[in-house]
């Protein structure tokens, strides 16, 4: 029974994996737009919400200094090159993908609250950003899932 | 191999990576002379894609402008007054303007109030339009931007600017009236409809000859070296 479903487990890593990779692609896209928004100094406008320029212009876009963008499109990619390498069987980068998948969640939540309560308007780059790193959390923890089950 | 492949891939992106910032960076240090970009992506042409204006949507008429219709060099600047960028080009363009003269330079201000991202913008485009109907644009468009930090932060920005309109000498009860005035609405459509036209996305976008400067270039050397070369080509 073992013999038989360990190859599907870890053919269904494989492709959350691979999926992870390519949602991650997208947060870095967004993220590097955002940066490059950033530093261009440009007031943007919204398209979809209205707030683009209140949210990236507030104190709460930069870290002591450093766009918060660029450390947004960092993470995208470590995720991108961590997700890959499992999905190529790689052994050993699961728990570090999970944990900084995580920390990205909770930076996410944090983001989020700053929008809705502190700034009081909400950036659709940043909305759309929130959504990748939702969706990453749900893959790892479907992984994690997997890996349990096996 | 197979080992070595997603390293490839890691590789593969992070090349990717760098050169859309480039490329995105680099489109927005373009000098205005640049040919526009034809395949530039989505993302490049939000950031800053030189553009060529579009005579197909004119904007309000007359505009309002500063300097001689058939000056060699016409700056017209799409600004929002309640966005910050534009309240720091204000007196680049104003040092331009005496430092150039009219008869070299045309200045043409164009409305387009982010709203509802700044609350008070399209009070604040109003309220100019209104004392451009009693010829007083600039010395409200000038009031506004100066005091820009002074009233950003008010609930209320009606008083302010009708302490304005008393400072530079309009009749105040047409002011008044004229902030609704159905011509005054129409203009800051027109407006917006010829930014819509020609793609622009922020403020403050400003077209140099018809030939969209990117942001980087609106620091005041690199836009007097444009405007000095601009010279140099329509003596």
């Amino acid at each position: 029974m073992e013999e038989t479903n360990q190859p599907n487990v870890a053919r269904r890593a494989t492709t959350l994996y691979g999926a992870a990779a390519l949602v991650s692609l997208i947060g870095l896209a967004d993220s590097i737009y955002l940066t490059v928004e950033h530093l261009s100094g440009r007031s943007v406008r919204c398209t979809i919400t209205f707030g683009c320029s209140e949210v990236l212009s507030s104190p709460y876009a930069t870290v002591r200094g450093i766009p918060l963008a660029a450390v947004g499109a960092i993470a995208y990619f470590i995720v991108f090159s961590l997700a890959t390498l499992a999905a190529f069987g790689y052994k050993g980068v699961g728990k570090l993908i999970t944990l900084i998948v995580a920390a990205m969640f909770l930076t996410t939540l944090w983001l989020f609250y700053l929008q809705a309560f502190v700034i009081g308007h909400f950036c659709q780059f940043c909305l759309l950003s929130a959504l990748v790193a939702t969706t990453l959390t749900v893959l790892i923890i479907a992984v994690r899932y997997q890996n349990r089950e096996q | 191999m197979k080992r070595a492949l997603p390293f490839v891939i890691i590789a593969a992106v992070l090349g990717a990576g760098l050169l859309t910032a480039w490329y995105l960076q680099r489109s927005t240090a373009e000098t205005p002379a640049a040919p526009p970009t034809t395949n530039a992506s989505p993302a490049a042409s939000t950031a800053s894609t030189p553009t060529t204006a579009n005579p197909a949507e004119p904007g309000a008429e007359p505009p309002q402008a500063l300097g001689n219709a058939n000056a060699p060099v016409t700056l017209e600047e799409f600004g929002d007054f309640e966005c910050p960028p534009c309240g720091i080009l204000h007196p680049v363009l104003k040092s331009l303007e005496s430092e150039c003269g009219p008869t070299k330079v045309r200045i043409i201000f164009r409305e387009f109030p982010l709203v509802p991202t700044h609350e008070h913008a399209l009070a604040a485009a109003r309220a100019a339009e209104a004392a451009g109907l009693q010829d007083k644009f600039w010395e409200m468009h000038d009031m506004i931007y100066e005091n820009q930090k002074a009233w950003h932060e008010a609930f209320d920005v009606r008083p302010i600017f009708e302490g304005y309109a008393t400072k530079i000498g309009l009749d105040l009860e047409r002011f008044r009236r004229d902030n609704s005035n159905e011509v005054v609405e129409q203009r800051i459509f027109l407006d917006g409809k010829r930014a819509h036209a020609l793609g622009v996305k922020g403020t403050p976008t400003v077209f140099l000859n018809d030939r969209e400067v990117p942001f980087e270039s609106l620091a005041p050397e690199t836009l007097k070296s444009l405007i000095n070369s601009e010279l140099a080509a329509h003596p």
